[in-house]
């Protein structure tokens, strides 16, 4: 009779595989006799193959001899002769098994302990049936993490560039792999096809708590798409907080807190997001109102600085409304470009009527990023000339900033903001970044990678960009609608860069577009150093070239932003910071089409960012002839909350007036 | 307990409503429904197995606790970790209110209040007797209903 013969544990291995979870070697430890038993006869009753044994030091003796005899191991909590942690701990170190606890103890600090020593399931005494009925999940779970870091590591084997592991780590495992765990590949297959997970980051990997550091994943052009695609989904305002959650359910699945490295390996960024993900950090942002960190926010510190924690962007001041946008920030900042449309798209809460309030929350985080986008892209000038910018990018802008932005509006956006804040800038640059983040940031990230050289100024044509289009927003009002003139990157690389982002941001060499902080923290791309190397190196005779920036911006303003600008510079260049040159070089670069004003007011941000420019824009020494500009601005600022927090708005009047 | 439910439960086959009874009494709950439920063609006498472990294992149990009192005065982590592996065979065959003492005493331990100890300890000891006399009773009348004695189930 089938039942005696499971009973005894007599079940045919090859009725037990076929049958699983029918047959499931079961191991049993407890030193109470009666649980033993209860136990025993539960698991036989789900029709699992029973092993039980009341000693722990004999249980460890079973599985050292042939780990191939169990599938599963429970164990009881408090036992004489070993601590039932400690036996936890074996089991999964050295044979990678599930384990499952149980005990008459339901304190939280305990199942806590045993989570965090590895144990797959925390179950209460009495056991019942109910519940052993589905503990074949977890051998099932278990072998899909191994199975995943199989793939992995065969991936690994016929190595292809980083590049390619994105690719494999984000998907493409499969069931192909070899059969590293000598369990019948037929079982594998069959749940190969459940497991599969396409769609989205992977994250398998998280489930597997013990596996192996995984490759790096660089952003590539279809991580950077499902990441879009996640975020679209999920929302812009939730992305952070939805991620949150998503992890720490998989942190509970996951039996050892090793899951910085799972997540790693299946974010597939080892730094960015490792940074990221700090999205905990970043939903800090949202804690960050205060302006001051805005102006905190240098260029150099965006490059250099060791705040390049999200935490850092995030006291840019901008409160993060979503940690999204901190993400996008550091992200974003990137593929401001790329993405404008995504952006749009993909900030649908965020675009509330001010784009530059959507862009302040991000900008919180990204307010670094932003600042560093704006200073060092001279993108604002392009931005605001409006020039530059592909048709794309400002019609992405615009659609973001719903009011076409006119340059001038972005100048006094810019400028606005550059000096005490770059809030404006970084409203723009977050609302770029926001939207960028969505779609950008893997591409800015690609691009940081591949394209040092190059990005730094595409990503300031995007960014620029970007900026153009949340100014737009927030300009476009008061502008009234050069908005198209913001056309970013005109002629500038720039501009060309950031229309070439929107296929795929790789060209902005994301180096540029992630705030200095986002360089640092979040990607070894190109490393924030680079970058402003780049910077340093490309735009040191462009800084001051008044063609950049502020195309659109009347000529004449422009001027004497330009005029500005340079004393601006200056001031940048005394700064330590490369950002400030970066921005210097954005401001260049970005204008090549010509109007200078923006570049000042880039140039400003730029200096404000790093040179830790007082709130007080009197400190700059750079006459204002911007004061319609400062007011729109600032009036822009008033309206979007997060700016004025952040940037206070009298900043930016005695910026324009710098100017 | 009423008349229909005593017919009913003689005449029902399902010795877990003779659990229902004493569980109706708060002697066994639940759990012990379960072990009851375990009992098949295969282990006739299931419930019983583990009813006469439980008694012999708390027995042991349950002296270890009462040597701990005398030799480890104030030795409430000691004491609480006994009474812990007592509490948890109460739980496993349902034994409800004895698993209630055990806890209580967890408590005094917790509170390191030795006469709260010792009072609970005592009661604990009391059910333990009583649960013993409920049991033995029900397989009494179990076995004199015999293999097939559906018909008449030992009221508890």
């Amino acid at each position: 009779m089938r039942a005696a013969e499971e009973r005894k544990g007599v079940v045919p291995a090859a009725r037990r595989r076929d049958q699983f979870p029918v047959g499931m070697r079961v191991l049993a430890v407890d030193d109470d006799p009666v649980c033993l038993k209860v136990l025993e006869t539960l698991l036989l009753r789900c029709q699992y193959h029973v092993t039980t044994t009341n000693q722990a030091a004999i249980a460890l003796k079973m599985l050292r001899e042939n780990r191939d005899m169990f599938d599963l191991v429970i164990s009881d909590v408090h036992m004489p002769d070993m601590d039932g942690f400690k036996l936890l701990e074996l089991v999964g170190l050295e044979m990678d098994l599930p384990v499952i606890m149980l005990s008459v103890n339901g304190e939280t600090k305990t199942v806590l302990k045993g989570i965090t020593h590895g144990a797959c399931d925390y179950l209460l005494k009495p056991v019942r049936i109910e519940e052993l009925r589905n503990i074949w999940q977890h051998v099932i779970r278990r072998k899909f993490s191994t199975r995943d870091r199989a793939n992995l590591d065969f991936y690994e084997e016929c190595n292809k560039p980083p590049n390619a592991d994105s690719d494999h780590v984000h998907g493409h495992v499969t069931c192909g792999s070899p059969d590293q765990s000598g369990r019948p590949s037929k079982k594998r297959k069959e749940y190969c096809s459940e497991e599969e997970d396409e769609g989205e980051v992977n994250t398998q990997d998280i489930d597997d708590p013990s596996a192996p550091k995984k490759p790096r994943v660089v952003w590539s052009v279809e991580l950077h798409r499902k990441f879009v695609a996640a975020v679209n989904q999920l929302g812009i305002d939730n992305l952070a907080t939805t991620y949150m959650k998503y992890r720490l359910y998989l942190k509970r699945l996951s039996a050892v807190a090793s899951q910085q490295v799972s997540i790693v390996a299946a974010l597939g960024g080892r730094d960015p997001f490792l940074h990221m993900g700090g999205f905990e950090g970043l939903q800090g942002y949202q804690a960050f109102t205060s302006s001051a960190a805005l102006s905190s926010f240098t260029p150099h510190g965006l490059l250099n600085s060791p705040r390049n924690n999200p935490a850092a962007l995030g006291t840019q001041g901008v409160p993060a409304s979503k940690s999204i946008q901190t993400m996008s920030g550091s992200h974003t900042l990137n593929h401001s470009i790329n993405d404008a449309n995504k952006y749009h798209l993909s900030l649908p809460g965020n675009q509330k009527g001010n784009l530059g309030q959507g862009l302040a929350t991000s900008l919180g985080q990204t307010q670094m990023q932003q600042k560093w986008i704006h200073e060092e892209t001279d993108d604002l000038s392009t931005i605001l000339s409006g020039n530059g910018l592909s048709n794309g990018m400002s019609g992405t802008l615009q659609s973001v900033t719903s009011s076409p932005l006119l340059p001038q509006e972005l100048a006094e956006c810019t400028q606005a903001k550059i000096v005490s804040q770059p809030s404006i800038r970084t409203s723009s640059v977050s609302s770029e970044h926001i939207e960028g983040a969505v779609g950008v940031s893997s591409g800015l990230l690609e691009s940081r990678v591949s394209q040092q050289s190059t990005i730094p100024l595409s990503g300031f044509s995007t960014n620029g960009l970007l900026i153009h289009g949340s100014f737009n927003n927030t300009c476009a009002n008061k502008l009234g609608g050069t908005s198209s003139s913001c056309a970013p990157a005109r002629s500038s690389n720039d501009l060309m860069v950031a229309r070439d982002t929107k296929g795929g941001a790789s060209s902005f060499g994301g180096a540029m577009l992630l705030p200095p902080d986002t360089e640092q923290k979040y990607l070894n791309f190109g490393g924030g150093n680079g970058l402003k190397q780049k910077f340093d190196d490309r735009t040191a005779d462009s800084l001051f070239d008044p063609k950049f920036v502020w195309s659109s911006v009347p000529s004449s303003q422009l001027a004497s932003n330009i005029g500005a600008h340079h004393a601006m510079s200056q001031r940048w260049n005394n700064s330590s910071s490369n950002s400030s040159n970066i921005g210097a070089r954005m401001i260049g670069q970005a204008t090549s089409s010509g109007s200078t004003v923006i570049p000042q007011m880039k140039t400003d941000f730029l200096v404000s960012g790093d040179m830790s420019m007082p709130k007080n824009a009197s400190d700059l020494s750079i006459p204002c002839s911007f004061d319609g500009l400062l007011n729109s601005i600032v009036k822009v600022e008033k309206d979007d909350v997060t700016f004025s927090d952040d940037l206070g708005c009298g900043d930016f009047y005695s910026l324009g007036a710098c100017i | 307990m009423s008349l229909e439910r005593i017919v009913s439960r003689v005449t029902s086959n399902q010795s877990r409503k003779l659990a229902g009874i004493a569980k109706y009494r708060g002697y066994l709950d639940e759990q012990f429904c379960q072990v009851e439920d375990l009992q098949d063609e295969a282990s006739p006498n299931f419930v019983e197995e583990v009813v006469t472990l439980f008694f012999k294992d708390s027995g042991r149990l349950m002296s270890n606790i009462e040597q701990a009192l005398e030799k480890y005065p104030r030795d409430f982590n000691r004491w609480d970790t006994y009474m812990q592996q007592l509490k948890g065979s109460c739980s496993s065959i349902g034994a409800s209110r004895m698993k209630n003492e055990c806890m209580s005493f967890r408590d005094s331990c917790g509170q390191g209040n030795v006469e709260g100890c010792m009072r609970s300890f005592q009661k604990v000891k009391r059910e333990h007797a009583v649960l013993r006399q409920k049991l033995e009773s029900y397989f009494q009348l179990l076995r004199q209903a015999g293999p097939a004695g559906a018909a008449t189930r030992p009221v508890m």
